[in-house]
């Protein structure tokens, strides 16, 4: 069974060298890619299955003792986000990305392998260069975008990923040199054996926390994700919106409980602090700043920032009930953004609207695109029943049971930030009078500046009416995560009684 | 004084490593030139590999042989660098591949001189 | 009575929001479209009226969110509140239909669709077994009524709509920290008649904070002072749904949920032992006095209803504050007086703006001869809420009077006979200048006692009115037959004065009303009433 687990890595990574070994033949790498993704969904299915049958599995490559081989391990909240990976990767490549090229499909494996790998591994070197692998893969595919803003968005995402990893990586070294072991369960062990108040623990910690900080896009660290979303195509602005941040969250929550586990914390009350702090200053300043976006992904990304910010300060916190919060808010945020941006981007792609005000009165054209939308936009406020009012109690929750009044009011305060910015969308989509007509004439207007223009209306329809079910489908799920949060509490309970 | 002359002799290695950091750390944010700024991220990078492969040292230790004589140098952290440079090849490869694209548009790697042609 | 699973709870609140895609799909066809409305608020009147009648509790689940269950129970309290709002969705159905056809409204199923939601969310609200469930429902009323108020579509309605949504969301955002505060300290959130016994033995200073966050929270909604500016805001939305959701459904959802948090989750006399009882009074007794006394000020028909419904409702929420068994008797019989009452109001108000343009009372005067009938149910109404006997709100605000005498803080009467007063201050001239007015053409016969004159007078007296004021002025129909130089009103009939859609809702809305003033005890509502008293106060 344990074999399970290293395919979940390599069945992509392997598989992203068939894409460039068929050639030309675009129609066969898709198909082959596909193929493969769908496999990883079965693998994914697999791990939950057997994770729910049995408690955690763990296993290390190769059969070498445990403290040099390369470990890998799932329990219940491993195989939930493994599913989100496997599950997200076939949907958007299936549904939002049109024109494969070998390159792109050939990176969009790896970017899988390597957050699969984030996800499952069970050493802390492996973990940074799984980052590494996905961190690559995230920086070409945004460069697969038209012009040179893409690349331009791209080299900076990669400048600022790779001090992240690379801080990350210092940090590593730091845990190395004061413990000398690699594996997350024997770094558990041998912290709380030096003394969780040794400087080279607490620098790494600093260092390992700024670095995944980096990919999760904390306020001040976030410059790199609002361009690189916005220019980026829509298949890849989904599919990174969805994963890459959420999977450095997920490492995050790993290494803080897993490794430092909560003595840390509680010998080092600055770590927590530091951990609250940085999580309510990016609630605050990502609140304030999507206000002020005009472009409807720079929106999208900064509204990331702030919903970020609720799950760093959730681990900060650091009770059962906000850790479990944490985890749903990471999932009902990936999901609820990645159909966002999928939704929103086929729309930039297909009829070149961008900016909030382009959505003016959309209901008209796109009514059902509108109502989901505003569903979607609820759980990312925190409206009940959707996921993101799970999360967020569970978070508020943790807070209040901590006694934290400043960061319970925080929490509860931050729907009214997100209410603003939601409020202004979708009053724009739903009362604005559009000056022309919003879908539909505007590639007639630009004069066949894009390729859909020539194929006339039919496929305009196609693809609002391929944004509008996607959303939808998003929608609902959503609101199921929201109605089934309890079993999804309750399937992640053991794990979150482990770390605490 | 002494001490710090102490410091600097013992501990030769963690100053280059500090001093690699630091000057990648600087180029990285000082410059405008995109080109300057990779080459500041491979000194940083290549600062904090210095600073695992100083972690292996051991005194008087030999390369890590199994026939060889003991004592060796811890082998792990020399396997781990191994990975990490080639991570860290790689990503300056995309990284210059990525600059090829953005001075066949701009004609400039001068950061304020495309945000200037971007904003034009 | 036992609890017995069943579906019946679910069934009303799905039936409406299983009927919003038929609605939708149907919007073609109006009259297939509004069939769906009438078959969903009749199949809905007849499930709830079936748990009324039925001997025991009926208690659905569904399923559950963040650990915590989400279930429906038709328990007395909100039977009496899903019956009324299912009783009147009936009405409001054939009057909505009558009113937006005679004004011939755009986006009219965006409008059935909205409000089939909102009632979907209101049974949701009455139904609620815990205050998580309650929470639940309440935000998505918010969601669903917002449509509503924005309907027109106007810069005006839009502003509504953004206060409205600051003011309601803010408060639930409010009501949610209430919300958590309860669940972290006593670690339950269902309903127990009386209050959960464990709420008084927690922490003083928390379980006050927890009262006060529920209180201002679900307050807004229940339009207390200082948070009631959204309700005359939000009458920008057409008159059926002022009538119904800005009368009934959602202020009294307001109120519903402050009921339920002061007998069902503090009790009342933990409420008093907190000390916060006494504040709650003093906000609703201010509440009755200024809303009353701003209302005296309003020539909009429309904004003198909604003060008028700003200090009705706190005359509820005063009963429920005092907490004597008569006086939440009272408090409960209100509630569903005061919904028959003013919903024919705000009928009758869309009447007379479908029939003759106006919007204004000083514009009013003899109208009575174009609408007797219309304007002889509108008297009937205004005496029951100003509290005379053999109309609704004798009975209720007679029973509240003597329910908080009995109480703690006796003074609080002064505040009923002040409101009371008020009240007959604000409908009396209106009433006269309907009937007994004349209208020459030159300047309005009956100037409301209090209120300063609307734009057209102004235009007239200081010859130049503002850009927005003399805008109105071109389009008020009342201003076109002054220039007509029309005088008076034309005198019509039982049979011509209005379509029958709009005359036999008002009719039964007021025969309603009568009944609860003459037989109180004949309709469920008494019964229900007494049940919730019995459970709460043993």
């Amino acid at each position: 069974m344990s074999v399970l687990l290293a395919l979940v890595v390599t069945v992509p990574l392997v598989g992203a060298v068939l894409p460039l070994v068929v050639g030309r033949r675009t129609r066969l790498s898709r198909l082959l890619t596909g193929g493969i993704l769908v496999v990883q969904v079965g693998l994914a299915v697999a791990v939950a299955a057997v994770v729910a049958r049995r408690g955690p599995v763990s296993s290390v490559v190769g059969g070498l003792p445990s403290e040099v081989g390369i470990g890998l391990v799932a329990d219940a909240v491993t195989s939930a986000f493994l599913l989100l990976v496997a599950c997200t990767a076939v949907a958007f490549f299936a549904i939002v990305r049109t024109d494969s090229t070998r390159f792109g499909d050939s990176l969009w494996l790896l970017l899988v392998a390597g957050l699969s790998g984030v996800t499952v591994t069970a050493d802390v070197f492996n973990l940074y260069v799984f980052l590494e692998i996905s961190g690559l893969a995230a920086y070409a595919l945004v460069a697969t975008g038209r012009g040179a803003p893409a690349a331009l968005a791209a080299f900076r995402y990669l400048l600022v990923g790779t001090v992240g990893a690379t801080l990350y990586l210092l940090g590593v070294g730091y845990l190395y040199v004061a413990t000398g072991t690699l594996s997350m369960a024997g770094l558990n062990a041998a912290l709380s054996a030096i003394g969780y108040d040794s400087p080279l623990v607490i620098a790494s910690f600093v260092l390992i926390a700024v670095g995944l900080g980096v990919k999760i896009a904390l306020f001040p660290l976030h410059t790199w994700k609002p361009a690189a979303y916005a220019t980026s195509p829509a298949d890849v602005s989904a599919l990174l919106a969805t994963l890459v941040s959420t999977i450095a969250g997920y490492a995050l929550v790993r290494l803080t409980f897993g490794v430092y586990t909560l003595g840390f914390l509680t010998d080092v009350p600055a770590a927590r602090v530091g951990l609250l702090v940085a999580g309510a200053v990016s609630v605050v300043a990502g609140g304030v700043l999507t206000l002020r976006q005009t472009d409807i992904r720079r929106l999208l990304a900064y509204s990331s920032v702030l919903q970020f910010g609720l799950i760093v300060v959730a681990i900060g916190l650091a009770t059962p009930a906000a850790v479990t919060g944490a985890l749903v808010l990471l999932l009902s945020h990936a999901i609820a953004k990645g159909g966002l941006f999928a939704s929103v981007g086929i729309l930039a792609r297909e009829f070149d609207v961008k900016t909030v005000a382009d959505y003016t009165g959309l209901v008209r054209d796109a009514p059902l695109f509108t109502v989901a939308a505003s569903v979607v936009f609820a759980s990312l406020v925190g409206l009940p029943p959707t996921a993101g009012f799970a999360g967020k109690w569970y978070v508020a929750l943790g807070a209040v049971a901590a006694e934290s009044w400043t960061i319970a009011a925080l929490v509860v305060g931050s729907t009214l930030l997100s209410i603003l910015y939601v409020g202004r969308v979708v009053e724009t989509m739903v009362f604005g009078t559009p000056t022309a007509g919003v879908l539909g004439r505007g590639g007639s207007e630009t004069g066949g500046q894009s390729h859909v223009s020539t194929d006339g209306g039919q496929l305009h329809t196609q693809s609002l009416t391929r944004a509008s079910l996607l959303l939808a489908a998003v929608g609902g799920v959503v609101v199921a995560l929201g109605l089934w949060s309890s079993d999804l509490a309750l399937w992640f309970q053991p794990v979150v009684e482990g770390w605490l | 004084m002494s001490d710090l002359v102490m410091v600097f002799s013992s501990r030769v290695a963690y100053v280059a490593f500090a001093l690699l950091v630091g000057i990648g750390v600087f180029v990285l944010v000082d410059s405008d030139n995109l080109l300057k700024k990779v080459v500041g991220l491979n000194l940083f990078q290549t600062g904090v590999f210095l600073f695992f492969i100083t972690s292996a040292f051991r005194r008087d230790g030999s390369a890590p042989l199994l026939s060889g004589p003991g004592p060796v140098v811890n082998p792990l952290p020399h396997v781990l660098i191994l990975t990490a440079i080639v991570v860290g090849v790689s990503v300056t490869a995309v990284a210059l591949a990525l600059l090829v694209r953005v001075y066949d548009e701009y004609e400039t790697l001068d950061e304020s001189e495309v945000k200037e042609a971007q904003q034009s | 009575m036992t609890d017995v699973a069943s579906v019946l709870p679910v069934a009303a609140v799905a039936i409406p929001a299983v009927a919003i895609p038929l609605i939708y799909v149907s919007r073609s066809n109006p009259t297939l479209r509004e069939a769906w409305t009438f078959v969903a608020a009749l199949v809905t009147f007849a499930v709830v009226a079936t748990m009324v009648r039925s001997p025991v509790t009926h208690v659905s689940s569904l399923g559950s969110i963040a650990g915590i269950e989400l279930s429906l129970r038709g328990d007395a309290a909100g039977l009496l509140f899903a019956l009324l709002a299912s009783t009147l969705w009936v009405v409001t159905s054939v009057y909505s239909v009558g009113y937006v056809r005679s004004l011939e409204e755009h986006g009219q199923t965006r409008y059935f669709a909205a409000f089939a939601g909102s009632i979907a969310a209101t049974m949701g609200v009455a139904l609620a077994a815990n205050l998580l469930t309650l929470f639940v429902f309440y935000e998505l009323l918010t969601l669903a009524t917002y449509p509503l108020v924005v309907h027109a579509g106007t810069k005006a309605a839009r502003a509504a709509g953004r206060t409205y949504i600051v003011y309601t969301l803010g408060g639930g955002v409010v009501a949610f920290a209430g919300v958590l505060l309860v669940a972290v300290l006593v670690g339950t959130l269902t309903f127990v008649p009386g209050g959960i016994a464990a709420l008084a033995a927690t922490d003083s200073a928390l379980a006050q904070a927890a009262f006060v966050f529920l209180a201002v929270g679900f307050g807004v909604k229940a339009a207390v002072v200082p948070l009631y500016k959204w309700l005359p805001a939000a009458m920008v939305a057409p008159t059926p749904v002022s009538g119904l959701l800005h009368a009934v459904a959602v202020v009294k959802s307001g109120v519903f949920a402050l009921s339920r948090t002061v007998l069902y989750v503090f009790g009342p006399e933990a409420m008093w032992d907190l000390g916060v009882g006494l504040p709650l009074a003093v906000f609703a007794a201010a509440t009755m006095v200024i809303a009353g006394l701003v209302g005296l000020r309003q020539d909009n028909l429309k904004r003198g209803l909604a003060y008028s419904t700003i200090s009705q409702l706190s005359y509820i929420v005063l009963g429920l504050a005092i907490a004597t068994p008569l006086a939440v008797f009272g408090a409960l019989l209100h509630v569903v007086a005061h919904a028959f009452m003013k919903i024919t109001l705000f009928f009758v108000a869309g009447i007379v703006a479908v029939e003759t343009g106006e919007k204004y009372v000083s514009d009013l005067a003899g109208v009575g001869r174009r609408l007797p009938v219309t304007m002889t149910v509108f008297a009937v109404a205004a005496a029951g809420l100003v509290g005379f006997p053999l109309v609704a709100g004798f009975v209720s605000k007679f029973t509240l009077v003597v329910g908080v005498a009995a109480g703690p803080a006796p003074v609080f009467v002064a505040a009923y006979l002040v409101a009371g007063l008020l009240k007959l201050l604000y409908f009396w001239p209106i009433v006269y200048a309907a009937f007994f007015g004349q209208r020459d053409g030159s300047t309005p016969a009956s100037r409301h006692a209090f209120a300063p004159a609307h734009a057209g007078e102004e235009a007239r007296t200081a010859g130049s009115g503002t850009a927005a004021k003399s805008r109105h002025a071109a389009t008020d129909g009342g201003d076109v037959a002054h220039r007509l130089g029309q005088v008076g009103w034309e005198r019509r009939t039982l049979s011509t004065e209005t379509t029958s859609l709009m005359l036999v809702p008002i009719l039964v809305t007021v025969g309603f009303a009568v009944v609860l003033g003459v037989v109180p005890s004949y309709l469920p509502f008494w019964d229900l009433a007494e049940t919730v008293v019995w459970e709460v106060f043993g």
